[in-house]
């Protein structure tokens, strides 16, 4: 894990105390509301409808056992004993005070953290493949290139008043599990034909009132020039994208308007003036921040299998925990564990101050000290030994942190919604506690098999509604909230946007819509293996319609 | 010194009553060239018997001599001898007293223990030129001034940056009036009046001594330069002091209680003005001229002599007058909201790509959380408004993160080692 030195350390501290100034400033009435909004909205403090939000920076969504035991002293200390992580790989305290802030950030620079850049229109945290520098499909680790991007990116003094806000994700595997065509800028690991590994360049992907799947806009882009490269199509940004509508800032919008050609000229042109300058990144650096990376201190466990099959029959639910909750590792005798923060009827991507200290107990214990957050709301041990798979098994357990539906249908993704959040239009917790009892049987969901369904409660899209298998949209018509319902989203590699079937439906009728579109996939795919998002894609729309709508 | 005391028992302001008037109502009392009426109401209804001017007996002063003996032959006229004139000058002085028959022409001289204490070898004026204006300039008037109710000069709005907003009548902070009855000048009309009224011509103006002060310090202006150019040349100095008023501030009109332009450190008067509906591109100066309105009348102010700036709006591009750089004198990135970033970019353009290395100045809406990316994107003057801002400028005391961790241009930043980034094995 990337470790801060003096430097970071000063430069968090710095920006504490600059951050504790103008609280202090604003409690004292010195500053109005609207002369704090903008200050506190650069250090991630929102105004929700009941309280502050402080959102703070998961970078790359890595975290270490102190800190996540720090976030579960914030969470019992600062807020009401629990923490939200979100889709950005960051976690939300949802009832902080502000005269708390402070503190709350003082103790998250002592563990090397802080909420710089997690709001504003400026570039956010970046994200990544959870599995990063342990999935066994992976070309190269893309946390140190994240690194090099979260230092790049931290206030930058040309690009802190942007449009709008801007989000980068990275992956260093083809398989996309950080859903990076559905960002201001994907980057996708790429070999050359010379073998050496660089970066694909996606732009214009987002999700909001306006998805879109992002566009290819350079094909390789060397590691040495990647920054001058995110400088190049910053710049362009920054001085062109609409600031005239709110709801046409993105870059996507730009990319949409202007034509990918056009702003890839645009960008090669002013990538041809900076390239080769101070941007460039040595080697020697990459070496340097990829040292922090190293692989961790494997045990040679020898040959250690687990045989699944035997372990259902003995205890199914650990058997589905095996076969739904860990991750092929690239060490053999390793895996990583998805823990889920999914439990039935429970608020999604939520998490107890108790919870969190057990994890970060677990993950010291077994997975050298290293946690993910992932943006499926979940977390992650992504080093833990095969060996040690049913002591942690168990000790999750202890932690009510057990439940084996990674991947399943009762996996959602859910904004806060209406509960907390002040844009929301419709409840959203709500919604995905029905259809998670609706599905709590684990045959059910057995059966069902891999199916993602994400919930938003409103147009902003933060459940990442257009890119669920079905996405369940919170709207709100005439006092009344409604959820449109869409199908064949596809936030991987294989990027969709979901498609709207027909009206929306009432709340009470959403879990039954969900369970007729269910009915119809499992009555009409090929086989057990054909999961629901192919069996869309051969079928088309017409049977899921009927489904929803029935035939009339 | 002398000079102190006299500030200190000031007699109690005189004026009180026509402050309340409003300098601002006189000021619209004439038209702007009617350099006569000024002069006529400052002297027989505003300030009889109490006011007086003083001259350098320069390239220019004929004008303003020549209007004081139409309208009061005998009205004080302190010239400062300073030891240091040209003696073209001297000449001048004599042959302008016959030609317009003043007189009341009275030759003030330098404290001759001050000289002997700060000045013995008669060479402050390379080393120090401010003390060395004070001592010959500033201190033997004061005495004098403070016995008046008000001044006539001879300023006028063109002759350097500082004097871009100069009114007929204005109000000092000790309640004097100053009466400027050439503001409104032009070189041209300068000329014109000299050239009407036949009057002599300073014996150097030909040589290219376009505006003259003592001979040390003066020098000639080549054509098209500002004429003020070849005073203190080379040095970071354009007023003599006497046009400060007694509390070492620019005497400036009532209606500018204060100045917006933080630059090298402290708030000072901003000779620049905006570009405004109805200005000509051939007369306009120290003036910021939009991007749009350049490009549109690009050979009207290539062709003019007189200084000009650039305004930047949001949306327009610093690529359309990349060729023409070298013409403006001070580049003004409009800030038009807090929220607008595409200066930031303007800002860096110039700087890196272009190397623009004039005044950069950023308006519109300026606080003190943008200062500091500001000045990394090459900003070096903010006009700024905002009293929070002002405050914290004042104070030095932005909102700030000093670390950097990206390395942006070469310009006015800390050491490359510093950033992680750049933190490279030597």
């Amino acid at each position: 894990m990337y470790r801060y030195d003096e430097f970071d350390a000063a430069f968090v501290n710095e920006r504490v105390a600059q951050f504790s100034d103008q609280v202090r400033r604003r409690i004292a009435g010195e500053l109005t509301e609207d002369q704090f909004r903008p200050l506190r909205l650069m250090n991630g403090l929102y105004l929700q409808l009941h309280a502050y939000m402080l959102r703070v920076a998961v970078p790359y969504g890595t975290l270490s056992s102190k800190q996540m035991r720090m976030l579960g002293h914030i969470a019992r200390k600062y807020d009401r004993g629990y923490g939200h992580f979100t889709t950005r790989q960051n976690i939300q305290y949802n009832w902080p005070k502000l005269r708390d802030i402070p503190a709350i950030l003082a103790h998250l620079a002592s563990v090397e953290m802080h909420a710089i850049q997690t709001s504003g229109n400026c570039i956010r945290n970046v994200t990544t493949d959870q599995f990063a520098g342990a999935a066994a499909d992976e070309i190269i680790d893309p946390r140190p290139v994240a690194e090099i991007i979260r230092q790049w990116s931290s206030i930058h003094p040309e690009f802190t008043f942007l449009p709008r806000k801007f989000k980068i994700a990275i992956t260093g595997a083809p398989n996309d599990r950080a859903a990076v065509k559905f960002h201001d800028i994907g980057l996708m690991a790429q070999t050359n034909g010379a073998g050496d590994v660089g970066w694909a360049v996606y732009v214009g992907g987002g999700l909001g009132r306006t998805p879109m799947v992002g566009k290819l806009i350079n094909g390789f882009v060397p590691h040495e020039h990647l920054l001058a490269y995110l400088e190049s199509i910053l710049r362009v940004y920054n001085r062109y994208g609409r600031r005239d509508n709110k709801y046409k800032a993105r870059i996507k919008i730009l990319v949409h308007e202007e034509g990918l050609e056009n702003i890839k000229g645009q960008v090669e042109d002013e990538f041809s003036h900076i390239r080769g300058g101070v941007l460039t990144l040595p080697d020697a650096e990459l070496d340097r921040i990829n040292s922090y990376f190293a692989q961790p201190a494997y045990v040679d466990h020898g040959v250690v299998s687990v045989d699944v099959e035997r372990e259902k029959i003995l205890d199914p639910a650990y058997g589905r925990f095996l076969e739904n909750n860990t991750f092929p590792h690239a060490r053999s005798g390793y895996t990583s564990i998805t823990v889920s923060l999914k439990p039935i009827g429970g608020a999604p991507g939520d998490a107890t101050a108790e919870q969190m200290e057990a994890v970060a107990d677990i993950a010291e214990k077994y997975s050298f000290d290293e946690l993910r957050v992932t943006h499926e709301q979940n977390l992650v041990l992504p080093h833990v030994a095969i060996a040690d798979l049913r002591a942690v098994y168990d000790a999750l357990g202890e932690a009510g942190l057990a439940d084996a539906n990674a991947g399943e249908i009762t996996d959602m993704i859910t904004c806060p919604g209406l509960d907390f959040c002040a844009l929301a239009n419709a409840r959203s917790i709500p919604i995905a506690q029905d259809i998670s009892r609706r599905f709590a049987a684990p045959e059910r969901a057995k059966e069902i098999g891999k199916l993602k369904i994400k919930i938003s409660g409103c147009i902003n899209a933060c459940g990442h509604h257009h890119v669920g298998h079905i996405g369940i949209l919170g709207v709100e018509k005439k006092g009344t909230e409604l959820y449109q319902i869409t199908v064949g989203g596809d936030g991987t590699e294989d990027a969709a946007v979901g498609k709207i079937l027909g009206p929306g439906f009432v709340a009470d009728e959403v879990p039954g819509a969900i369970e007729r579109l269910v009915d119809a996939y499992i009555a009409r795919r090929t086989t057990e293996d054909e999961t629901f998002i192919a069996a869309y894609r051969r079928l088309g729309d017409a049977p899921f319609k009927e489904a929803l709508y029935g035939n009339g | 010194m002398a000079a102190i005391s006299s500030v200190l028992s000031a007699p109690a302001p005189k004026h009180d009553k026509l402050k309340a008037l409003g300098i601002l109502a006189l000021n619209g009392m004439f038209d702007e060239m009617d350099a006569e009426a000024v002069l006529r109401q400052a002297v027989d209804e505003l300030l009889p018997g109490d006011i007086a001017m003083v001259s350098s007996f320069g390239a220019d002063s004929a004008v303003l001599l020549h209007l004081v003996s139409l309208v009061d032959k005998n009205l004080p006229v302190y010239f400062l001898e300073t030891g240091k004139h040209f003696v073209e000058t001297l000449d001048y002085v004599e042959t302008l007293k016959q030609r317009l028959g003043l007189t009341n022409v009275i030759a003030l001289y330098p404290d001759s223990a001050d000289l002997a204490r700060f000045d013995p070898d008669g060479t402050l004026w390379e080393t120090d030129p401010d003390s060395c204006c004070h001592i010959r300039k500033t201190e033997p008037l004061e005495d004098v001034l403070s016995g008046y109710g008000g001044w006539v000069t001879g300023r006028k709005r063109f002759q350097t940056a500082e004097r871009g907003v100069l009114p007929h009548f204005e109000l000092t902070s000790d309640d004097r009036i100053k009466v400027n009855p050439l503001a409104y000048f032009t070189n041209e009309d300068v000329e014109a009046y000299k050239a009407r009224h036949d009057l002599p011509e300073h014996p150097l103006y030909g040589e290219g001594y376009k505006s003259i002060g003592c001979a040390p310090c003066t020098s000639a202006v080549a054509e098209g330069e500002d004429p003020r150019a070849g005073r203190w040349r080379g040095r970071d100095k354009r007023e003599c002091g006497i046009h400060f008023d007694f509390n070492g501030s620019i005497a400036k009109p009532v209606s500018q209680s204060s100045l917006h332009l933080f630059k090298d450190g402290a708030f000072k008067a901003d000779p620049w003005k905006a570009w405004a509906e109805g200005d000509e591109p051939a007369d306009v100066r120290y003036t910021h001229v939009p991007v749009s309105v350049f490009v549109e009348h690009r050979a009207a102010f290539l062709a003019s002599p007189h200084p000009i700036g650039l305004q930047v709006n949001p949306g327009e591009k610093v690529e359309d007058i990349e060729g023409d750089l070298a013409r403006f004198s001070s580049v003004a990135i409009n800030f038009r909201a807090f929220t607008d970033g595409r200066g930031y970019s303007s800002a860096r353009l110039l700087r890196e790509r272009f190397g623009y290395e004039g005044e950069l100045r950023a308006v519109g809406d300026v606080l003190t959380d943008q200062i500091p990316f500001m000045r990394r994107c090459g900003i070096d003057a903010f006009v700024v408004t905002n009293k929070a801002t002002r405050e914290a400028l004042e104070k030095d005391a932005l909102a700030e993160v000093p670390l950097y961790y990206q390395p942006i241009g070469e310009r006015h930043e800390v050491p490359a080692g510093t950033r992680p980034f750049l933190r490279r094995p030597e």
